[in-house]
């Protein structure tokens, strides 16, 4: 019982509350891109390649917020270059998506190498994190406002972007558009909306939470910035928006499910389980989610019986 | 006279292929035209052309007298044209309303304003007589009211000349007279209306001028009252068709297929199929009707052991099926004539052979020692396409470059030839010309006076009254009613199909 409370503790929910903030940015991004009727595999390096050039341009311009602005723009010129390819082009998403993984990959281990002369990771006194912001009454309310405070700027907006992605998907013109050309690309094209527009911004507004994402990672709690260090959560990002096909509310249950896994893995970490086996609950996570939301949508093999038969006859007669 | 639209010497060509050929024709403001001709005739391409939704090579269109160039639907839209498509393009997640406006929407401090929206819905629906819930999903709608949305998205853009292709196909009788009421409530009310119809019938009770279209040129421009359907028909085809009851002697032969206590739920898990009971005798056509999507579909892949039923069971030949499984339908005696040919029918990229040998493949003559004898099943695929008259040039031909017509041809030859004591027939003449259409009838008569037991599916009414010896009509999963072909009306037949006194409900 005594390790249980050592587990579950306050403290590991506001572990969620963070861990949970990189995963649901990026995939907040990928409900337009869903929406809008694209399978976005390449969140993941679009979040990595923010991730590295954050603490690029947090190191030129000395600041957090340019950093996360420099972030934010390579990861929306890799959106750019995705919808190009996608959208314009007519090339596979998939295909695509996984080339820029693959690019985003090795061109943050090239650049780290031929910038920093390092490899692997970058770890510097320049890197300006971001700072944390204690909510001044919150804070005061005993545990749970402590709980509630002391959060970076980043996970404060990733919870309101779930309010401000759903208005424009559901109450703006744009969004309408956005929803229309993912369902039903005829009806559009029939009345003069461009799919293809659509298809550029949906990418386009995807880079930019993917990017936010990945500033998030690199400048949030840890400030560096690491090989790989986005490590599957763009992918994470594809399967929560498979299960809650691109719905802002039901994407944010999802990145709870796996912020909880994440913080659960840091927290089974300190009381030394084998790093390998932990490191794996976030998949494991993952797998079992897919499993039980695909367990209910088996095909089922349905057999009357003599009850639901009289039923149907009663209601006949 | 004034005329609405002026057409003048319309051509256009894809590839080699001449959609329309000079043609010519007007429609006056307030008159009703129908646009009639047999499928590939050129209707739908003239109606794109004059939408502006593909450019013609040659010819000139006058809107009330201007000579314009469509260039795009939006010109079109903004000379007060509408055109309301045969497949609907509703987006169904969206409410009635939102459909109503989209590309269009009224926006207030940034966001949509639902609520105008639907009070402009509700003002329009008003005005023309078209009721409709301007807050329900599409999703939820019947088809009827979804071609309801369909009209009114196209008034709500002002239209005053409204084109309609093949608007009735989807209907119930009761529901297409309420759409010509509409219709005519438009036309006295100054507007003008085109509708693209195949069906006699409705294009003598509701126009005013047909104009007949064949082979992409115009065959004549015509008063309906001063035509009979006889000569409407001559005009299409250029001879006599025969629509009438095919002449039959009666058969009685024993009991073939014997559906009891029939159950089945569709991918969803909803009860399509509802306590189903049914026989078919040898030699004897029984024909189903229904608006599509009442069980129609479930029925017969549940008969083609496509689909395991929740209940109930089938028995052929007095041998009760013990697995669904198409197989054993099959080597128990069913072929089976699916409803969507390149989805179930063929392989289109494959020949004419290849389709031909398919169900086949396991057993003697045509494979032996796990080699299939390529050179017997094409000799046999040659005496079929002589036989049946598939126009191809040979039997290595692939199926994909066969015209619709031909392509069901491909796999009639294939069921019919299998000589199986019972067919299922879905939709024998869904999208071909009358020719094959006559062709694939004449084989149906002749399995049945051979003494084949046969069921056939269709939503053509007038096909099922031509053939059947029963008719029994589906309503809910359910079968509603059954009727003899040789006495009945298509009215008596419309109400079942609506389910009796009840109004027709979302099918879908």
């Amino acid at each position: 019982m005594e390790v249980l409370e050592r587990i579950f503790n306050i403290a590991l929910i506001a572990a969620t509350l963070r861990t949970t903030a990189p995963i649901l940015l990026v995939s907040l991004g990928g409900t337009f891109t869903t929406k809008a009727g694209i399978f976005n595999i390449g969140l993941e390096g679009q979040m990595l390649l923010g991730a590295f050039f954050a603490v690029l341009g947090s190191i030129w311009t000395q600041s957090a917020l340019g950093g996360v602005l420099i972030g934010v723009t390579a990861s929306v010129v890799v959106a750019g270059i995705f919808s190009l390819f996608v959208v314009t082009l007519r090339a596979n998403e998939v295909v695509v998506g996984l080339a820029l993984n693959l690019l985003a990959g090795g061109l943050t281990i090239t650049l780290t190498k031929a910038i920093f002369g390092t490899r692997g990771s970058i770890v510097s006194g320049d890197i300006v994190g971001m700072p944390r912001i204690e909510l001044p009454v919150i804070h005061d309310l005993g545990p749970l406002g402590q709980m509630l405070s002391g959060f970076t700027p980043l996970v404060y907006l990733s919870f309101a972007m779930v309010f401000v992605v759903w208005l424009i998907l559901y109450r703006t013109r744009i969004g309408l558009h956005i929803r229309v050309t993912g369902e039903k690309p005829a009806a559009a094209e029939a009345l003069g909306i461009s799919t293809a527009a659509m298809q550029h911004i949906a990418s386009l507004f995807c880079g930019v939470l993917a990017g936010l994402a990945g500033a998030h990672l690199s400048l949030g709690y840890i400030t560096m910035f690491a090989e790989n260090m986005s490590s599957g959560r763009g992918f994470m990002a594809v399967a929560v928006l498979i299960f809650s096909n691109g719905d802002p509310v039901r994407v944010l249950f999802g990145c709870l499910l796996f912020g909880f896994a994440d913080a659960l893995s840091l927290r089974l970490q300190t009381f030394g389980l084998s790093s390998y086996l932990v490191l794996t609950v976030p998949y494991l996570v993952t797998l079992a989610a897919l499993f039980a939301l695909t367990y209910r949508q088996r095909p089922k093999l349905f057999r009357e019986t003599a009850e639901t038969l009289s039923l149907i006859r009663r209601r006949q007669a | 006279m004034t005329f609405a639209i002026e057409m003048t010497g319309v051509t256009k060509r894809f590839g080699a292929v001449v959609a329309n050929r000079n043609v010519s024709f007007g429609v006056r403001q307030g008159e009703i035209h129908a646009l009639v001709g047999e499928n590939g005739a050129g209707k739908t391409t003239l109606m794109n052309v004059l939408f502006g939704l593909v450019q013609p090579d040659e010819g000139t269109i006058r809107i009330n007298g201007q000579t314009v160039v469509m260039d795009s639907p939006r010109r079109a839209i903004a000379l007060g044209l509408g055109m309301v498509h045969q497949h609907f393009k509703l987006v169904p997640s969206l409410t009635v309303a939102e459909n109503i406006f989209l590309g269009m929407e009224i926006v207030r401090g940034g966001l949509i304003d639902r609520k105008a929206q639907s009070e402009k819905t509700r003002q329009i629906s008003a005005e023309f007589g078209l009721k409709v819930d301007p807050d329900r999903r599409v999703s939820e709608l019947s088809v009827g009211i979804e071609q309801r949305v369909e009209i009114l998205k196209v008034l709500a853009r002002g239209a005053k000349i409204v084109i309609l292709d093949e608007p009735t196909a989807v209907l119930t009788p009761q529901e297409s007279r309420e759409l010509f009421r509409i219709l005519r409530r438009f036309a006295d009310a100054g507007m003008t209306v085109i509708f693209i119809s195949h069906h006699l019938s409705e294009v003598m009770e509701v126009s005013d001028t047909v104009t007949v279209l064949r082979d992409g040129a115009v065959v004549g421009t015509r008063p309906t009252r001063e035509l009979n359907e006889d000569e409407l028909v001559r005009m299409m085809v250029g001879r006599n068709v025969n629509f009438d009851r095919r002449p039959r002697k009666a058969i009685s032969g024993r009991t073939v297929i014997e559906l009891k206590e029939i159950c089945a739920r569709d991918a969803r898990g909803v009860l399509a199929l509802r306590d189903v009971n049914l026989t078919v005798r040898s030699g004897e056509i029984v024909g189903i009707v229904g608006v599509d999507g009442n069980g129609q579909t479930e029925l017969a892949e549940v008969i083609a052991g496509l689909r395991a039923p929740s209940h109930g069971e089938i028995a052929v030949n007095g041998i009760t099926i013990a697995e669904s499984h198409p197989r054993a339908m099959r080597e128990a005696g069913l072929a089976h004539v699916p409803a969507d040919r390149l989805a179930r029918g063929v392989d289109a990229s494959a020949s004419i052979s290849a389709n031909i040998l398919m169900g086949r493949q396991y057993a003697q003559p045509w494979a032996g020692r796990g080699l299939i004898r390529w050179g017997r099943v094409r000799e046999f695929a040659r005496g079929l396409i002589k036989r049946f008259d598939i126009r191809a040039r040979n039997e290595k031909t692939l199926v994909k470059t066969l015209s619709g017509g031909n392509m069901q041809k491909v796999v009639v030859a294939r069921e019919f030839s299998r000589e199986t004591p019972f067919l299922l027939v879905d939709q024998p003449t869904r999208g071909v010309d009358i020719g094959a259409m006559e062709r694939i009838h004449d084989e149906i008569m002749l399995k049945r006076d051979q003494g084949a037991a046969i069921l056939l599916i269709s939503v053509q009414i007038d096909e099922v009254l031509a053939l059947a010896d029963r008719i029994l009509v589906m309503f809910a999963g359910r079968i509603s009613g059954e009727v003899d072909p040789e006495k009945t009306t298509e009215d008596e037949i419309g109400l079942l199909m609506a389910g009796g006194a009840e109004r027709p409900r979302a099918a879908a």
